[in-house]
Order: C-alpha cells, then structure tokens, then sequence
C-alpha cells in the first residue's frame, strides 16, 4: 500500500543531489537513445545502466519491481507483433498459417526492450525527484507558467490517489459478489468498465476540493519568483549533461 | 460462521496480523475495537476472502477462504465499506439495488421483488440518482442494497463514520434488526457508546494481535485493557469506573439514575 | 473578529437556502464549535468565512460577513486567507507535495513571504504543530492523525489570526483526534489564535471548545458558551445532535429532583456532581 511507483523516495545519494534539470534531461535522453538505437545490445545495455543507477539511488526494489510489470508488458507487445510481421526466414510455422520469422522476432524484441528502456528513466527520475523540485525549476528555469507546471504535478501526484481509489471500488464490487476473480480477461474488462463511473466521480469531488484548498493558500496570487529553494548548476550537473549527450550520439551511431 | 485458527497476514514484508484465533458463532453481534493502524480493516477482508491469509486458516460460513472463490462467500455475506461511493455504480436507487441482487442470485421474479420490498422499506424514490443524494443517505443506499439480498453474515467497516447521530442511529437500526432476524454481525467501530448499545461481544485488536474476546460489557470495563488499544471506555461506564464500589452493574443512563436514586435515598 | 450579520446564501442551480438568517460573533481568542446534522449547513458557514462563498460557489449572497473589519464580498478568498487559514476534512486532496517541508513551503511562497523569514516561519510551525521530527518525511508514509498536523502546520506557517477547521477528525480514531484537538487547544491559548471549528463528536467539544453553536437546516438554532447550550438537550437532539451522556444524566437527576447545578461536560464533573447527590 505504501508507496507507489511513482511516489518520492527519499534519500541523499549523488543522483538525488543532482540539478533537478540535470535528473531530467539524464532521464529524457536515456529515453531518446533507447528509441533511436537500432541494436539490441545497446537496449539491454541501457537497462543494465537504469537498474546500476537505482541501486546507486538506494532504489533496487522499486527498479525491480517496475522492470517485472514492464516485462510482462512488454512480452504481451511481444507476442502482438511478432504474428503480424511475415518478412524474412520462418524460424517456427504454427497451424493455421501462423508463422514466426527470424526478422519479425528480433524487430518485436527490439520493441519490447525499447519499451522497458524508454519507460524505465522517466519513471525512475520521478521516484527520486520531489515533485516541488520539478515544478521549480520548470517554472524558474525553464519558464513554463506555474499554473500549467502545478496541474503537470498535480496530476503525477493523483496517480497514486486514484490508483488507491480504483482498487478500493474493486474491492468494494467483489465483495458484493462480482466475480472479479474470473480468468476471462474479456470478462474482466467488461466487468470493470462500469465501475469508471464511481471513479469519476471520486475524481471530481478530489479535484475540485483539491482547487478550493489551493486558493485558500493563495495559489492565484503567486508569481514566477516565488519559489524560494535555487537550484544551483553545479559541475557535477554539468557532467551529468555531456553524460546524457553522449548517451544519445552513441544510441544513434551504435550499429 | 468465522472460524480463525492461528492466522497470519503479511503484506510488503511487513506483518499485519499475527496469528490470531477466534470463532464468532452464528447470531452474534461482534464489535471489532482497536486503534488505526492495529489491523481492523484487514482482518475484516480476511473474513470474506478478499485477503487470503498468508499462513493459518479462515473458514467462514464452512468455506476455506483460501480455495473458495470471494463471490461464493459474497453470496452470504454483506459487506458495507466506510466510503459508500466505492459500491454506488449505477445511475438510480433502483438499478443499484437490482444490481446488488443480481451478483448473488438469479431468480428474476426474486429479484424485483426485494428490490421494491427494499425501495418501500426505506422509503427510497427509486428512480433517484444516488450521487445527488448526502452521503448520509448513500450510506443508507448501499445498506438497503446489502440487506436485500438478506446476508447470513454481515461485516461492517465503520458504517457509521462520517455521518450525523440521526443517520447513524438509522443505519444502527437497521444492521440490530437484521441481527435479531438470525444474521451474524461484525462491526469494526471507534464509537465505545455504539459498542456498547448495539454488540453482545467486542474483539480488541492492538498492533495484530488478539487482546481480548468475550463480552461488551466486560471488555469495556477493563480500562487498562481499553488503554493497551489507545481506547476509552463510554462515558457512563467511564464513570461508574471511578465512582467505583456500588456502580460495578451500571451501563446505561437509566442504571446511573437508579444507583444514584438509591444512595441518595439511603442517606436521606 | 468574525461578524456575521443576517446572511443567506442559496446555491446557483438550488431548491432551498443553505443559509438562512444567520447572526454570528466569534471574538478574537474564541475556541468555537459548530455541530449539526449533515445539511445544516455547517460547511457553507465556513465557507462564508474564508470567502469561497460567494467567489468559488456562486449564488445569492444576502447579509454581510466581516472579517477583521474586511468584508468576504469585496475580498477575494486569497487575501482573506491572510486572516483566515482553513483546513478541510480531506487531507488527500488538499496537499500539494510528496514531502512535509515542501507542503509548508507552498503557502510562504504563494504569499511572497520574505526570503529571510521562509526557514523560520517553517521551523516554527512545526514546533508549534509539534511534528518537527517529521520535517524530511514523505507525506505518503503518514498516519493520518500526522497527515492532519502537516495540513494544520501549513496552515499556521501563514500566521493567520483565525483558524477554520471542517471535520478536522472525521477520518481518524479516537486518539488522534484528541491529540488534535489539544493541538487546537494549544494554539488558541498560547498563540491567541481564533479557532472555529466544524466537529461531530460532541464530546471533543465539550471538553475543548469554549462556545458552541448548534445548526439545523440552514439556521443557527442554539448559541452560547457550551455549558448554557448543553441546557437544551432537548432542541439538540431534535437538530440531530446527540449530547454527551453525562449531560443526558444531569437532566434526568434533574427531572427527578436530585440535581440543580449546571451540566458537567467531563468525567470528573460528572463525579462531582453525583457525590453531591450521594453524598
């Protein structure tokens, strides 16, 4: 129950000490590169890199924990792509025509780890970032009106609230006796879709108390130098930067 | 109806219940007591197979939670949660309780016919959208919903949070008459004087653990036991406990005004 | 401090007033409870204090409500919030950041507080809200009881004369909510801070409060120092409001002539009172 995904983990490692600007563009490039490589090598590798970083952040569990659900993810992509792409040598030829080939097998692979590599900085950036930190520097540094920096933080923040709530309406829904438990995953979609509606409005009722309590701190009257923490660039920061560049040259020159 | 035998309940590595015994016979009415945090709630899910027990048994209406399927047991037993806005999905009373119906049985006829029992009984319009109702009233929604499908077993997660002393005396009502009816209660609950009018047994849960069973009126008398689970004991009994000798029998009002009655008279 | 003066209010788009006729003087160094069944009102009378009513939720305004000579109309919600801090049930959704300095920081910010003063003023709500050991925590790994100190402690960071508080307890159990409730406490006797607060259980009233005002569908039905309110048990319980049981005693010692003193509002008043009869 405690702590989702996405939630601030605390802690005083070097990464955590970084620029919030610098965690950003680490994570965003980290991201890039994994989109614009064409080799599995360098895929796996960035994942090895992400899972060295969370261990450096104190965050091994976590990293493992997300790496498994992306995994399951993407080997659901996986198995989607790797039916429809019939170029190349057939490597396995199941009845009905279905048929797996050498080259549909490694571009779906690449996929999969491109996903798992794309997905797993942004996330891991948001688990050792607070969320003040970020919306600071998006508003003091890079410029971006508070209000629009505020909903982006806003919203991150309400994941785990709705993700607590949802789970709370299903809970709520098999103990009246829908039977959530099924294997039938069609079933189960169809069984959950109502329940949007509860969610909805549980949403609504946050959001709006959630607008009234920050104009009772007077979130109106604030300005683009309000914020009180600096966010100084240091040399490690800028280290991070050339870093986070070379990262990507070498996601694109990679064979 | 619930049988606990050495049960245990871990989650994210830590242990939430430890080994914890007990068996509510049918026909109690059972409060559960303890502090936030002490593991009410969770050994309230335990109960209906929302949880499984990580080691230990729960059997519960003869059906081992581990292995039967949650709504198997939802068939006999009501659920009610703090927050009636997690059940509430459809767009009128009506449909909401109908819909209740439909998860636990099939008889269509059946069906309409506790729907609309239910609708008369607490004077609902059926045709009414539940989330422009109080919450007060979408308590009241999501009890009548529960009730019509006549549970044998009813669990409650604090019913009566969050709502004012009118409403909550009405859903109090409600779940005592079900109970005289036959139907086993659980009732987790932080008001002592609820507790102490409404449930025969109390259950006093403090950090996962069992510190006592038994009686209501006893168990609310024990102060040091009440204070383990950061509890108080109700007003009345409060102060019976520390005028002390000649007060021990006294619960209620009525009983404080008749020993009072007495030693005055005796004085005079 | 607060003078509320006639007001009605009818919600855009509602059948009935959710505010009728209210008269209403809090003065500077008041602890006042608010109780009543739900749909009295209580929540639109704090409302009206910190401006939300008439400037988030529109409809027809009628009466005036001054706050330290500024009247809510003309003042929009965050310059009165200067005064006035406000603290809501719901503590999920009133909380801005992931960790507890950040959330106090949010408020000192909006408000331009000067640079020099932000890491005092932040120390001195959490000692004064007496969480300082909880100043590097994440919000989400909270009791609730903690949860509520964080939301009172930004609150306070903004040295705001009155306190409003809408259910301050309805989600936690019984020993945190009186631990919030000494907190309150503290805060109006040490710091002279104003404390409205909206509260169902009336015992916590009873013991903290120093007056309490009784609300039934849109009125303000009983008003006074809470002793002389408990003397209408009668009116309370047909507004919905349960009384403490040892003022439900006082009254029938009292039917059947036993006892003529006021209603005692703690155990050992109500020992007092019996030992008086018993001898």
């Amino acid at each position: 129950m405690i702590g989702g995904f996405l939630d601030y983990s605390p802690g005083d490692s070097f990464l955590h000490r970084l620029n919030p600007l610098a965690k950003i563009f680490l994570s965003l490039m980290l991201c890039v590169s994994c989109f614009v490589t064409d080799s599995l090598y360098f895929c796996l590798f960035m994942i090895l890199l992400d899972l060295a970083m969370a261990a450096w952040a104190g965050i091994s569990g976590r990293a493992m924990a997300m790496l498994e659900a992306l995994v399951k993810l993407s080997a659901l992509l996986f198995l989607i792509q790797v039916f429809f792409i019939r170029e190349g040598n057939v490597i396995l030829l199941l009845p009905m025509d279905i048929r797996v080939t050498d080259k549909g097998a490694l571009f779906s692979l690449l996929m999969a780890l491109r996903l798992i590599g794309a997905t797993m900085p942004l996330a891991l950036m948001l688990s050792i970032t607070r969320m003040n930190d970020l919306s600071n520097v998006l508003v003091g540094t890079l410029g971006i009106p508070y209000k629009y920096a505020f909903s982006l933080t806003t919203a991150i923040r309400f994941i785990p609230v709705f993700t607590a709530a949802m789970a709370g309406i299903i809970e709520a829904q098999t103990a009246r006796g829908v039977s959530f438990d099924t294997r039938n995953i069609f079933t189960k979609i169809g069984l959950i879709f109502p329940l949007c509606v509860p969610l909805l409005v549980t949403s609504v009722r946050k959001i709006e108390g959630a607008a009234i309590s920050a104009e009772l701190r007077g979130f109106n009257l604030r300005k683009r130098e309000s914020g009180y923490k600096n966010y100084p660039i240091r040399a490690a920061d800028i280290g991070v930067f050339l870093f986070a560049v070379t990262v990507a040259v070498l996601g694109v020159i990679v064979p | 109806m619930i049988l606990f035998d050495n049960v245990s309940y871990s989650a994210g590595g830590t242990k939430i219940i430890k080994g914890v015994s007990f068996e509510i016979r049918r026909g109690d009415f059972t409060a559960l007591i303890g502090a936030n945090g002490a593991g009410k709630s969770t050994l309230a899910r335990l109960c209906n197979g929302l949880l499984k027990p990580t080691s230990g048994t729960v059997r519960t209406g003869g059906f081992d939670t581990a292995s039967a399927k949650t709504s198997r047991i939802a068939k006999f037993t009501g659920f009610l949660f703090q927050d009636p806005d997690r059940q509430i999905c459809k767009n009128s009373v009506r449909d909401e309780i109908r819909f209740s119906l439909e998860c636990v049985m099939e008889d269509r006829d059946e069906i309409e016919m506790r729907c609309e029992r239910a609708i008369r009984e607490f004077s609902f319009d059926g045709e009414r959208e539940p989330f422009t109702m109080s919450r007060g009233e979408r308590q009241r929604l999501v009890l009548a919903s529960v009730l019509a499908a006549e549970p044998e077993l009813l669990i409650l997660d604090e019913p009566t949070t969050g709502l004012d002393y009118r409403e909550c005396m009405y859903i109090m009502d409600c779940i005592s008459a079900i109970n005289r009816k036959g139907a086993t209660v659980l009732m987790i609950s932080h008001d002592m004087e609820i507790v102490q009018d409404f449930a025969k047994d109390a259950m006093v849960l403090n950090d996962g653990m069992l510190l006592a069973h038994g009686r209501t009126k006893e168990i609310i008398r024990d102060r040091e036991l009440l204070a383990r689970a950061s509890l108080l004991p109700p007003q009345i009994t409060d102060l019976a406990l520390v005028l002390g000798e000649g007060y021990e029998s006294v619960v209620t009002v009525g009983d404080m005004v008749s020993a009072v009655k007495e030693r005055s008279g005796s004085k005079r | 401090m607060i003078r509320i003066s006639g007001l009605s209010f009818r919600y855009r788009g509602g059948s009935e007033e959710a505010l009728k006729e209210i008269d209403l003087t809090v003065r500077r160094g008041d602890f006042l409870g608010i109780i009543g069944s739900s749909g009295a009102g209580k929540t639109t009378l704090l409302h009206a204090i910190n401006g939300i009513v008439p400037h988030h939720f529109r409809g027809e305004f009628y009466g005036s409500v001054e706050v330290d000579g500024s009247d809510t109309v003309e003042n929009r919600p965050e310059d009165l919030a200067r005064k006035v801090g406000s603290v809501r049930q719901d503590f999920e959704s009133q909380m801005v950041s992931s960790v507890v300095e950040d959330e106090i920081l949010f408020g000192l910010e909006n408000f331009s507080v000067p640079r020099d003063d932000i890491e005092h003023r932040i120390a001195d709500a959490l000692d004064k809200t007496g969480i300082a050991n909880l100043r590097e925590r994440n919000i989400a790994t909270l009791s609730g009881g903690q949860k509520q100190k964080v939301a009172i402690a930004a609150i306070i960071a903004l040295m705001p004369e009155i306190l409003i508080l809408d259910e301050p307890t309805g989600e936690l159990d019984p020993k945190s909510s009186r631990q919030i409730f000494r907190l309150l406490k503290e805060l109006n006797e040490k710091h002279g801070i104003t404390v409205v607060v909206v509260e169902q259980k009336i015992m916590l009233l009873c013991e903290f409060a120093d007056s309490l005002a009784v609300m039934d569908r849109g009125r303000i039905i009983l008003e006074g120092p809470v002793r002389e309110v408990l003397k209408s048990s009668r009116e309370m319980e047909s507004a919905g409001v349960n009384c403490p049981r040892v003022v439900t005693l006082a009254d029938r010692l009292r039917e059947e002539r036993l006892y003529d003193g006021p209603a005692p509002v703690s155990i050992s008043e109500a020992e007092a009172m019996v030992r008086s009869i018993t001898g």
